[in-house]
């Protein structure tokens, strides 16, 4: 029982690092209809931002993380001024563009920071908590708090500003947004500097729990993406479901599949988006051809 | 002009075969084992852009099939002791059985939906790979065997280039043979616009898992091939830097032409080795090249001489509409027209009713207009007939038979064909194929001939072309047949819609605001058309806005409102009809004409 | 105040003239219709003047504003309100919302708090459901609000595209008012229709568009019992 609740704990900060990443892929598709297949990237940069500020720089680690969110945030805004000529048009070109950019921004981490990857020590010095036996690190509550935190600041952004209406605004109807006065390419230009910057923000909290390196946003981008998808892509309560989902599946599967944890959180997921592609809140793509 | 373009082809390929050839002579050890693997690569592009470029699946797990294809000649020969042939021949079973597993996805969803699919599916393979004792785990296998060919083993990577080569020349080959026939047609097609060629006549589902299983095959082979040659193979090999690798040389090369995926494949291929040691900068440089070739040039490096050639014939007008020749009477396809009979049919949509219990019904050799103020639903009406949606209630009746809550290329095949509101003609295919493309009636389990009899491929698209020749002139459109839809004046692109349309020897048309856009003159001919065509006893229905034409050219009129018929019968009693003047003008009393 | 003067306005899809030439103007506290059976270049004339398509050819020029150099997102600026065809609320947000949305070119600070009761007073069902999401309304409903969307700017000039599209003859009625009690209070309208009748009962000037060219032009009153505006409707 104990180590049924080891898992669970251990699933739920996994699975709150993955609900940040599903965040910033729904934020981004649904206010501008992009998957974004650099958010893994974005990610890794996030991490490896905030261990230099953390490790180099000696910045305290709650200054490192915010500093690397705002500078990867910057990253998201250029990647998005390079590809907006496409779009309005072919989805899939824009999809290859995103894996194009990932790809440039893995070879940029690797140039500045080698590909040996490094490890990051946890930020937080207390022992673990014992709770009816059960081991729970300090630093996976903070995990939990922190993104916890920061959805209810995006929601709250997203519901009471008026930057946050418009940002909705357009996803829903970017010419009506047009007439009513938005600006639908800065909007999106936003939107997607707030998708980066929440990537950043999972890799940087991540970085203690996971190896830092240059390709660690590849499994970490997917299993986000599979959490926005199976919750309901473009649906924030959607990517906390499915954040945590994917997290506990993949903690539960890890303990009895060892290493084949992911493939089994991927066929689980296949076979889930098969039959139901519209995750838990989402709407429908499927189509009848 | 074109003479010289036709003989140069066989000429550069000649040469080309022969350099190819000639080359192991030139090259020492090193650049034969880039060239060994440069083939490699090659092999599998053609097999992503098959399934990308022409079929426009996005296929994120085409490195996945290589690894299928590698790892089952390794598990074969390395722990159960079967000789390479056999071990490669169930290899490659095996990478087809994997071909339809990650097809299956792409029936219920496409795009960005696909892509994490298909890249999770890799990803998957690539755990079990890593885990699983059978393959040795991060170790990988060693030991494979050398294939043996004709008693000789070859051993010698100089050898194996001609291995190499001869397969890819088949793969090739077979590729541009998939392409330029009817199979590749349909996939082009369906890349295009899967709407309009459902409504066509093609089997949109079958279509895309034959697109995964010749990815499969090709990337299996690859796989084969690589295990005979390298004799070692890890999981590293078919990692997702390497599927993303692939799909750059892909991009890069031009993922619609199986040409430029050779070129691309060839040189990332060469640029990568020559580049081992600042491998980051590779990756930099191919990464922004990916971005650029997106941005800028998205048919990639294949798509520059077409591109080069527009550019040129800016300056020069092009075709001019002058050459439209005139229409000469519909062929006699010796089908008889169809009852359309729709009964109390239903559609709603989230609560909307769109439909309102409609019926009516339309004869051989009439032409029944469909008339209504915006929004009455008069597309849905067609949409629901030629079975984009499922009704809410209700059915449609073809000669009696239920043809509602069929798939679309389904009803194509029991003889009904259509036009758009919004001209959806197959952008990247040239009047002529748009027409063969229609004119096409095979199933597509017909397709088994590509591999066992394809004299029959042959003679099937000889027969296409000339029966499509015989529409296109009918319609006097010889002269475009060459020509991308985009490039030609707006009517005449609505006139190939409707060719296209009647290509497929239909017994129902459906023909949704054919004279939207056109002038006085283009009406006129039109109207002419959609005569003949009644005449030669097919079933016209037609929805149109302008009254004119409805009025002189339809036998019947049914007119809808929000949905319900309000009225039917002959053109000038429906005009008269209080109901009917509501709908169109609005409420309050009207006057009485003053005559 | 400003006059909206169109000259020689034509627009073009891709090949298709939707509009080949459209001339008229609006003066202040006037109301225009462009009225003609589908097809007949109506709703492009809207979105080219809105800047939502390109215009090919002609003027459109707002007071002393060249309509051609000004983006769609500063249209509102102008004061120049928008009703597009099909209503177009932003469905996933509540009606409150949506309101709000329409003055976003302003500060959401009190003057846009008393424009929002004005709204509601002459909407007085869109007040009873604030809360709801725009897409749960009727179509009747989601109209007005589309038109309150559009309030909220305080626009002096409001295009409106169609707005009885798919209503039944009560909400067009309740449109209709609607739309007479803000012409009373000054606003000037350019409203498109194929519902010729309601138009009438609108605008005090009406054009009559046939296959992208004005067929007729009079005041609303005379047009209204001239059997060739059902001709034109009706290809007879």
């Amino acid at each position: 029982m104990q180590s049924f609740f080891q898992t669970l704990v251990s699933g739920l900060s996994f699975g709150a690092v993955y609900s940040l990443i599903a965040l910033g892929f729904s934020l981004v598709y649904r206010t501008m209809g992009l998957v974004n297949f650099a958010h893994g990237a974005v990610l890794m940069t996030g991490a490896y931002l905030a261990s230099t500020f953390y490790l180099s720089a000696r910045l305290p680690f709650a200054v490192a993380v915010p500093a690397a969110v705002l500078a990867t945030g910057v990253v998201g805004l250029l990647i998005e001024r390079v590809l907006r000529p496409l779009e309005s048009k072919d989805v899939d070109l824009m999809l290859i563009g995103t894996i194009g950019a990932g790809t440039v921004l893995e070879a940029v981490a690797i140039l500045i920071w080698t590909s040996s990857g490094r490890g990051v020590p946890s930020p937080v010095r207390a022992a673990p908590l014992d709770v009816g036996g059960v081991r729970i690190p300090v630093y996976n509550l903070v995990v939990i708090a922190v993104a916890a935190v920061t959805m209810v600041l995006l929601t709250l952004f997203l519901q009471r500003t008026k930057r946050g209406a418009a940002m909705q605004a357009v996803a829903m109807d970017p010419e009506a947004a047009t007439a009513v006065g938005i600006h639908v390419g800065r909007s999106n230009a936003v939107a997607f500097a707030i998708g980066a910057g929440l990537a950043a923000l999972a890799g940087s909290l991540a970085s203690p729990m996971l190896f830092v390196s240059p390709t660690m946003g590849d499994s970490l981008g997917i299993q986000g993406f599979a959490a926005a998808i199976l919750g309901g892509f473009g649906s924030i309560p959607g990517a906390i479901v499915g954040g945590l989902g994917i997290g506990v599946i993949g903690s539960f599967a890890a303990q009895w599949f060892q290493g084949y944890s992911d493939l089994v959180t991927f066929v689980v997921f296949t076979v889930l988006v098969m039959v139901r592609p519209t995750g838990v809140f989402g709407e429908k793509t499927v189509n009848r051809a | 002009m074109n003479r010289l373009f036709a003989a140069r082809r066989p000429l550069g390929l000649a040469a080309l075969a022969i350099v190819a050839w000639v080359l192991p002579y030139r090259l020492n050890v090193y650049w034969i084992s880039v060239a060994d693997t440069a083939l490699l690569f090659a092999l599998l592009a053609v097999g992503l852009g098959l399934v990308m470029g022409i079929a426009g699946q996005v296929n994120l797990a085409q490195v996945a099939f290589f690894g299928v294809g590698a790892y089952g000649v390794g598990i074969l020969t390395t722990a159960h002791g079967f000789g390479f042939w056999l071990a490669a021949l169930l290899a490659m079973v095996a990478a087809v059985c994997a071909g339809l597993v990650v097809g299956l996805p792409a029936l219920r969803v496409q795009s960005h939906y696909l892509g994490i699919v298909t890249l999770g599916l890799a990803v998957a393979f690539l755990d079990w790979v890593t885990n699983a004792p059978v393959t040795g785990g991060d170790s990988g296998l060693s030991g494979i065997p050398t294939p043996p060919l004709f008693g000789v083993g070859l051993s010698s990577q100089y050898l194996y280039y001609y291995l190499e080569l001869i397969v890819l020349a088949a793969g090739l080959a077979f590729g541009y043979f998939v392409v330029r026939t009817s199979l590749g047609r349909r996939l082009r097609a369906m890349r295009d616009d899967a709407l309009a060629a459902g409504a066509a006549g093609a089997e949109i589902r079958v279509l895309r898992m034959i697109a995964f299983v010749l990815a499969s095959v090709y990337g299996g082979a690859a796989g084969v091939l690589y295990a005979g040659l390298i004799h070692y193979i890890a999981p590293e090999t078919f990692s997702i830097a390497d599927m993303f690798l692939l799909l750059a040389m892909v991009i890069i090369g031009g993922r619609q032409s199986l040409w430029g995926c050779v070129v691309g494949a060839i040189g990332l291929t060469v640029a990568q080795q020559e580049l081992i040691n600042l491998a980051a900068y590779a990756q930099l440089g191919y990464g922004m090249l990916v971005v650029a070739v997106v941005v800028f040039a998205p048919t990639g490096l294949a798509g520059v001489p077409s591109r080069v050639r527009r550019w040129r014939l800016r300056r020069w007008s092009g075709i001019s509409a002058a050459a439209l020749g005139s229409f000469s009477g519909v062929p006699s396809s010796g089908r008889t027209g169809a009852v359309l009979e729709v009964s109390g049919l239903v559609m709603r949509f989230r609560g909307v009713i769109a439909l309102d219990r409609v019926s009516l019904r339309a004869e051989p050799g009439e032409i029944l207009g469909i008339v209504g103020p915006n929004g009455s639903g008069k597309t849905t009406l067609f949409n629901v007939i030629s079975g984009l949606y499922r009704p809410s209630g209700g059915r449609v009746d073809l000669d009696g038979r239920v043809i509602s809550g069929s798939r679309p290329w389904r009803i194509s095949h029991h003889g009904v064909a259509r036009t758009f509101q919004h001209l959806r003609l197959f952008g990247n295919l040239t009047v002529l194929d748009n027409v063969r493309m229609a004119m096409d009636r095979t199933r597509s389990w017909w397709s088994w001939r590509y591999v066992f009899w394809p004299v029959g491929v042959w003679r099937h698209e000889r027969e296409l072309s000339r029966q499509a020749g015989a529409v296109l002139d009918a319609f006097g459109l010889a002269a475009f047949a060459g020509a991308l839809p985009h490039s030609l004046p707006y009517g005449i692109q609505r006139r190939v819609e409707i060719a296209r349309a009647m290509a497929s020897a239909p017994r129902l048309l459906l023909l949704d605001e054919p004279a939207a856009g056109l002038n006085g003159d283009e009406q006129r001919q039109l109207a002419e058309i959609v005569r003949a065509i009644r005449a030669s006893g097919v079933t016209v229905v037609l929805i149109e806005h302008n009254m004119g034409l409805v009025m002189s050219l339809c036998d019947r009129v049914v007119v809808l409102d929000s949905g319900a018929v309000i009225a039917s019968g002959v053109p000038a009693s429906v005009a008269a009809q209080p109901a009917v003047l509501e709908a169109y003008l609005g409420t309050t009393t009207l006057p009485s004409e003053a005559s | 105040m400003s006059t909206l003067v169109v000259e020689n306005l034509a627009v073009r899809y891709g090949g298709v003239s939707a509009v080949r030439s459209v001339s008229f103007t609006v003066p202040p506290g006037e109301s225009v219709g462009l009225i003609g059976a589908n097809g007949a270049g109506k709703t492009s004339t809207l979105r080219a003047l809105m800047g939502l398509v390109p215009r090919a050819a002609g003027t459109a020029r707002f007071g002393d504003r060249d309509l051609g150099k000004v983006p769609a997102r500063h249209m509102v600026r102008l004061g120049i309100g928008y009703v597009p065809e099909g209503r177009h609320v932003f469905a996933g947000l509540p009606v409150e919302k949506n309101l709000l949305l329409g003055a976003y070119a302003s500060k959401w600070d009190s003057s846009c708090r008393a424009r929002l009761s004005e709204v509601y007073d002459l909407f007085p069902v869109l007040g009873q459901m604030r809360g709801r999401l725009a897409g749960a309304l009727s179509g009747g409903q989601q109209q007005m609000l589309a038109i309150g969307r559009a309030l909220m700017a305080r626009p002096v000039l409001l295009l409106l595209d169609e707005p009885s599209m798919g209503l039944s003859p009560k909400l067009v009625e309740v449109i209709c008012s609607a739309l007479q009690r803000l012409r009373a209070e000054g606003l000037s309208l350019l409203l498109v229709e194929q519902n010729a009748m309601l138009t009438f009962e609108v605008t005090g000037e009406c054009l009559v568009l046939e296959n992208g060219s004005v067929a007729m032009t009079g005041t609303s009153a005379a047009l209204r019992d001239d059997p060739r505006v059902r001709k034109i409707y009706l290809g007879l």
